[in-house]
């Protein structure tokens, strides 16, 4: 699956879990600009796992900041899976 | 000597049935409990996110694969009693280590597998703190946490790091194991202490011991056709001892769920329990509120709770109606709220102090919430004006609780004062650091157990906290960490920030962080406002409310600290008399789209809930201490 695929279907999935309050790009902080929380941070996360039927390991959380980091690592895991 | 394999052809989990004899933890090591579990069938089993069985672990091969690893771990220059430090994951590579320190005379160390979304440096900083703190020689994480570990080892002098498959190259060694004995550290249990300030738990065989005989026979009765269920990581003391160790020393079989996907997907918890038949499962009030959160009606029909004989809740305040919900939406699964087991523990003394007796379900106090702030007195109270505050149950046997005032005065009944135990479970003291030992632990063994409480007939009830610390989504949180990402932030000082909780949406806490600064162009601060909740969200995983205010209004105490409760009571005043015209953050971020995230919708939602006060157990009232 291409990168500009899963980017717009994770923007799409942020714009809900946000009730559609702010625009949100690829460079959109998810903690910084979305203020999501811990509970929402699962939520996002079983969303994306859902729709793409990979298993996202905890270890990359740490790195990810931006749309753009999570849309990545989701495609090398749509890759490899 | 070749590897066994994990899996088996079709794994079937290990049977409930096992043909060795029930023993209750009548052990005197961990070595010993699991020399025993292997000559019977059962064992651990690890399940994945999607809910399948990945791995099988019957406690007979854990035994001979840590045998192995012991023998290797012994060709590295390290002495017995060296810190074994192993991120520990739900996995069963961390038992195979645990149980390979049993063997050798070494100390595990389990080193927290969560981090935050774009918390990097935030846990590369706790892992090597924790890392510095246990003196560890030794490290060991799976190839996906490696890189952290790594990072936070980095110039530390440590005679190995690596993967398990890195440790499967070490020589074993041809030599008689010594086993860790009675009276040498079990473990080393870092607690959900200050993220700045790690303490390290030392516990010894017989204390583990005592412990576990007295819940394995006390506690949850243990019986030969149980079985148990369980998500809780193990660097927490109730997921390490209680749904570890106190199977081994039973022989039971437990099924694990990875902690993370239990908070992804918490249905699959009760999907075990129900394919299982499982009898035993613990969890923090945060759990089963989860659970009644995300639990469609469609899907009770699914589950089968019948054989759920004890739900055993501790590690954080227990908030009755949280508990009350889950068993009515549970009831037609065949949920019995008398299976409620309200628990009372700290990692200081092993695990557990109380246990409330079996089959009684949750019993709660009312008192009367303003004889509890001004005189501390539990004056029992009606339903309605009262707080309500849950029984959890009387000491363990060989254990005393007693009340104590601030001037060593045993007190009363009904009286509420410091917490403190005494006990063989009890720790030795926190590694290499005589000081706060001394402070928690008296000459006597009386432990402060830093939690204030009262006693009736005999049970004990816990209706705050003289530490600080407060608890969010399951989280301890400790406001000296907020207060020091505050302060590093180059527009404050040292002295700007005082950090609290208080009542939020549906009554549950939330963090608060008041800091004064001088800033009055709106951009700055909205820029400040929105690093900070970052930095907060990255290092400690929780969203904080964050109130801006004008140098010079922090209330402090004669001696010149900030009082945080000062400023607490402030904060509500402000919220409560200024109402909506108040701004959490300030006006202009409100205004902000990129801010309008969850910070405002705390704020709205906090404002709906100012305090009820009744019947709000750990509300405005209850937060009074004897300090």
């Amino acid at each position: 699956m291409k990168y500009e695929s899963i980017l717009s279907q994770l923007c799409e999935e942020l714009l809900i879990l946000t009730k559609g309050r702010t625009t949100v790009g690829e460079n959109t902080e998810l903690v910084g600009d979305l203020a999501l929380d811990s509970l929402q941070v699962m939520d996002l996360l079983l969303l994306m796992e859902d729709r793409f039927d990979i298993s996202i390991p905890v270890s990359i959380l740490p790195d990810v900041k931006t749309v753009r980091d999570l849309a990545i690592q989701v495609e090398k895991l749509v890759s490899n899976s | 000597m070749n590897r066994i394999p994990d899996v088996t052809f079709a794994p079937l989990p290990t049977p409930t049935e096992n043909s060795l004899p029930l023993r209750r933890a009548d052990f005197s090591t961990l070595a010993e409990a699991l020399d025993y579990a292997a000559e019977g069938e059962t064992g651990a089993n690890f399940y994945s996110g999607s809910g399948k069985l990945a791995t099988v672990l019957p406690y007979r091969t854990l035994r001979i694969q840590s045998l192995v690893l012991a023998r290797r771990l012994l060709s590295l220059p390290i002495e017995r009693g060296a810190r074994i430090a192993v991120v520990a994951e739900t996995n069963p590579d961390f038992l195979r280590f645990f149980f390979a320190c049993q063997y050798a005379g070494l100390v595990p160390v389990a080193l927290p597998a969560s981090a935050n979304l774009g918390g990097h440096e935030a846990y590369v900083a706790q892992l090597r703190g924790l890392l510095k703190g246990c003196g560890a020689s030794v490290a060991m994480a799976s190839s996906q946490f490696l890189r952290f570990l790594q990072e936070a080892a980095k110039d530390l002098d440590l005679a190995f790091l690596g993967t398990p498959a890195d440790f499967e190259e070490l020589s074993e060694q041809d030599v008689e194991l010594e086993y860790s004995r009675p009276t040498e550290t079990a473990y080393l249990q870092y607690t959900s202490g200050s993220t700045g300030f790690p303490r390290g738990v030392v516990i010894t065989q017989q204390s583990v011991l005592a412990n576990l005989f007295a819940v394995v026979n006390h506690g949850v009765d243990m019986r030969p056709d149980d079985r148990c269920v369980s998500w809780l990581p193990f660097y927490h003391d109730m997921g390490l001892v209680g749904c570890m160790l106190a199977l081994v020393a039973s022989q039971r079989s437990i099924d694990y769920l990875d902690t993370r996907d239990f908070a992804m997907r918490p249905r699959r918890w009760l999907e075990l329990m129900t394919t299982t038949r499982a009898t035993i499962a613990f969890s923090p009030p945060f759990g089963y509120d989860l659970c009644s959160r995300r639990i469609r009606p469609d899907d009770v029909a699914q589950y089968d709770l019948s054989a759920w004989r004890v739900a055993g809740i501790g590690a954080e305040p227990i908030r009755a109606e949280l508990l009350d919900r889950f068993a009515r939406l549970l009831a037609p699964a065949g949920f019995d709220p008398r299976a409620f087991v309200p628990c009372y523990g700290m990692a200081e003394s092993s695990l557990a102090i109380s246990f409330s007796p079996l089959r009684q379900g949750v019993v709660v106090d009312w008192i009367d919430p303003d004889e509890l702030a001004e005189n501390m007195r539990a004056k029992p109270s009606d339903h309605k004006s009262g707080s309500g505050f849950v029984h959890c149950g009387a000491a363990l046997p060989g254990h005393e609780i007693a009340i104590y005032d601030n001037q060593a005065n045993v007190l009363p009944d009904l009286h509420v004062g410091r917490i403190k135990v005494r006990g063989p479970s009890v720790m030795s003291g926190y590694f290499g650091l005589p000081e706060q030992t001394q402070m928690a632990l008296s000459p006597d063994g009386w432990l402060d157990t830093g939690d204030i409480g009262y006693l009736v007939e005999g049970s004990i009830v816990v209706t705050g906290r003289h530490k600080d610390m407060f608890i969010i989504n399951g989280r301890n949180i400790w406001p000296q960490d907020i207060e020091r990402i505050a302060e590093r932030q180059p527009e404050l000082r040292s002295l700007d920030a005082s950090a609290f909780c208080a009542p939020g949406p549906n009554s549950e806490d939330v963090a608060v962080v008041v800091v004064q600064c001088t800033l009055n162009d709106s951009a700055q601060r909205r820029q400040l406002t929105k690093r900070l909740h970052r930095e907060i969200h990255e290092e400690l995983g929780i969203s904080c409310v964050i109130e801006l205010v004008p140098r010079h209004t922090l209330p402090r105490t004669s001696s010149g600290k900030l009082s945080r409760s000062a400023t607490r009571v402030d904060y509500l005043r402000r919220r409560e008399q200024d109402g909506s015209s108040l701004s959490m953050i300030d006006s202009t971020d409100l205004s902000d789209a990129a801010l309008s995230g969850s910070l405002v919708v705390d704020w709205k939602l906090a404002k709906q809930a100012v305090p009820t006060g009744s019947g709000t157990p750990f509300g405005l009232r209850a937060a009074a201490s004897p300090d």
